[in-house]
């Protein structure tokens, strides 16, 4: 039976721990074909993609604009669907998820950094973190005691109450970082984590991320265009013309900080 | 489902002009359907008001009446026909017409001249503002209501008027005893009601009944009519509801009020729906990111609906507590505003059911947001 079935949503933390010791790596992708149809005419994006992402892995995807490494990332996330390949995100074969099973792999199994923070902002730093929680069907007052404690791992518990207006873009992407970790997922997806930041807020928020999901053993796969961070990576690919160039792996110590 | 109620309305308060501006669309329609309705209401109560106020538990008329105010003759002798039915305990004439009353001034007044019996008064003038109801069998003894002073010249108790070329002593005003017709009401005894009317002293318009303990009224109208076959007889309420729909279908007043309520139901959907719309156009991104993070449809309809009954739910309380303001300052026996508390019940669910619909045009919107756009940026 799939992990999934397992899932019940108010244990979202304890199946985060329970799913850890599955031997299936995280990430396992073969021979994925993707595209787009642009003006009637059908456009190749990915064509015949392999990567495979051991757990606790961090990897690295890089690449000129347009090269699909977001639409990787996107298949990765459950978002989009593989045209051809065989996909298998924490063990489930996305060819073999219908909707509905893929919204419940992504709410429950995977977490989310965006480029551009991707707040809501009607709601504060401690309501945001707490969002994928509330998602996850946790009660509203133990939701916001795990937010809080994300936000002090990420050094925010004084701007808890801040709304993301009243923060900086340094302090909104740490927030972020705590809610992508909210549900204490097995992936994380980051997409540019470090595009919107000057360089000192960027690495720190890098070597924020890195930090707290090797200390979970959480697997990370980051999308990024910014060489200052590529030394936080286990493992560098470059996706070029749709495709995967395996890049040169790097040993990082458990802090993230070797070669930064 | 707790969960989501309380990232929607963070959210939605956070807007805070958009959401003030939806709450004032609500506001608008709960207030707009009170006091449309309690306007109407309290028209149709002036409508039945003799019928239901005069004391009377059956009406006995000519066959085929349909209106309190616009009575035909009958024989006034039905009265002791009437007496000989088993069940009731008085029955007493009563008569209605129309008249002219002459003013101070030198002008002259359309009134409704309505006399009651002397002996038992059934059917006289209630709610007196100054005077004694009982002082309408003194000698020329009238009784006009203050809230029609304008019309009437100011009767002041003890003033003279003139009705149908007889004199007239305003012995008392009464407070708030208005009909549907903007003709005033004028009580007075059944014998000078005959003679302002000029009609002769052997016919009336009405024979009122009161029943015995324990009589059944339909049982006794139905023995009325056996005997006099010319006579209609029906229970108080059941005229008074007959008054309240010859009115409705007579005038169109229904589909009046009806319209617009309807229009201020409507006005409160499309402000609500526009302002939830609007205010998820402004938010795709994050409803992409929830979508990204994993919240499904029925999240997000949740979300919205959770957003939608707040916005109804505070609105028709702002309203409710308006309308009060409204009846307090505005609503007068000349112009009622009837607010019941089934009124004010089914707007506010006729509201949080509109508010409920309006939910599905953003919801419509929010179903087509791709997750991936957060991932394009």
């Amino acid at each position: 039976m799939s992990p999934l079935r397992h899932v019940h949503p108010r244990r979202a933390s304890e199946r985060g721990a329970e799913t850890a010791v599955s031997a299936a790596p995280p990430v396992v992708v073969e021979g994925l074909c993707k595209q787009y149809a642009r003006g009637g005419t059908a456009t190749p994006v990915l064509r015949g993609v392999d990567l495979r992402v051991e757990r606790g892995e961090c990897v690295f995807l890089t690449g000129p604009s347009g090269s699909g490494k977001s639409t990787l990332l996107a298949i990765l996330g459950c978002i989009l669907t593989p045209d051809a390949g065989v996909v298998r995100i924490l063990g489930e074969n996305l060819g073999l998820l219908d909707a509905h099973r893929r919204t419940l792999l992504r709410r429950q199994r995977i977490g989310f950094v965006f480029q551009r923070f991707q707040l809501l902002r009607g709601l504060t730093a401690l309501h945001n973190v707490a969002v994928p929680l509330q998602l996850c069907g946790v009660p509203p007052a133990t939701a916001l005691v795990r937010a809080m404690r994300l936000l002090e791992q990420v050094g925010l518990r004084e701007r808890a109450h801040a709304l993301p207006s009243q923060l900086s873009a340094g302090q909104c992407q740490r927030v972020a970082l705590a809610r992508a970790l909210a549900v204490e997922p097995e992936l994380i997806l980051a997409d540019e984590p470090t595009a919107n930041l000057d360089e000192y807020h960027g690495l720190e928020a890098m070597r924020l991320l890195r930090e707290l999901a090797a200390a979970r053993g959480r697997t990370l796969v980051v999308v990024t265009h910014d060489v200052r961070i590529l030394p936080f990576a286990d493992r560098v690919f470059r996706l070029e013309h749709g495709r995967l160039q395996p890049g040169e792996a790097r040993l990082v110590d458990a802090g993230g900080t070797r070669g930064v | 489902m707790l969960a989501l109620w309380s990232i929607a309305l963070r959210t939605l308060v956070a807007e805070r002009g958009k959401f003030i501006t939806a709450l004032v669309g609500v506001v608008f329609s709960v207030v707009l359907v009170n006091v449309q309705g309690g306007l109407f209401l309290g028209l149709l109560r002036k409508a039945s008001l003799l019928v239901d106020c005069g004391g009377a538990d059956i009406w006995v008329g000519h066959r085929g009446m349909f209106n309190v105010d616009l009575a035909a003759d009958i024989p006034r002798r039905w009265v002791y026909r009437v007496r000989s039915v088993p069940g009731v305990a008085v029955a007493q004439p009563y008569l209605l017409g129309h008249s002219t009353m002459t003013l101070p001034d030198g002008g002259f007044e359309s009134v409704l001249v309505i006399g009651c019996e002397r002996s038992t008064l059934l059917g006289n003038a209630w709610m007196m503002r100054e005077g004694r109801a009982a002082d309408v069998v003194r000698t020329d003894g009238i009784i006009v209501d203050a809230w029609e002073a304008v019309k009437l010249g100011d009767p002041q108790v003890g003033s003279l008027r003139e009705i149908g070329r007889r004199r007239a002593r305003v012995v008392g005003t009464s407070d708030g005893i208005l009909g549907f017709l903007i003709t005033p009401y004028v009580f007075t005894t059944l014998d000078r009601a005959s003679e302002f009317l000029h009609k002769p002293s052997d016919v009336c318009s009405y024979v009122l009944v009161q029943l015995e303990p324990g009589a059944d009224a339909h049982q006794v109208c139905h023995e009325i009519r056996r005997r006099l076959p010319k006579a209609d007889a029906w229970p108080r309420e059941v005229y008074g509801r007959m008054c309240v729909e010859y009115w409705i279908r007579r005038t169109g007043l229904g589909i009046s009020f009806g319209c617009s309520t309807l229009l201020g139901l409507l006005v409160g959907m499309v402000i609500v729906a526009q302002t939830l719309y609007a205010s998820v156009l402004d938010r795709i991104q994050e409803f992409g990111t929830l979508k990204a993070m994993g919240a499904d449809h029925g999240q997000l309809y949740r979300m919205l609906l959770a957003q939608a009954v707040f916005m109804a739910a505070l609105g028709s309380a702002v309203g409710v507590i308006l309308v009060a303001l409204i009846v307090g300052a505005f609503s007068t026996p000349v112009a009622p505003i009837v607010t019941p508390a089934w009124l004010v019940g089914a707007s506010t669910v006729l509201v949080v059911v509109v508010c409920v619909l309006s939910s599905l045009l953003p919801f419509w919107r929010v179903r087509r947001v791709d997750p991936l756009l957060v991932l394009q940026s």
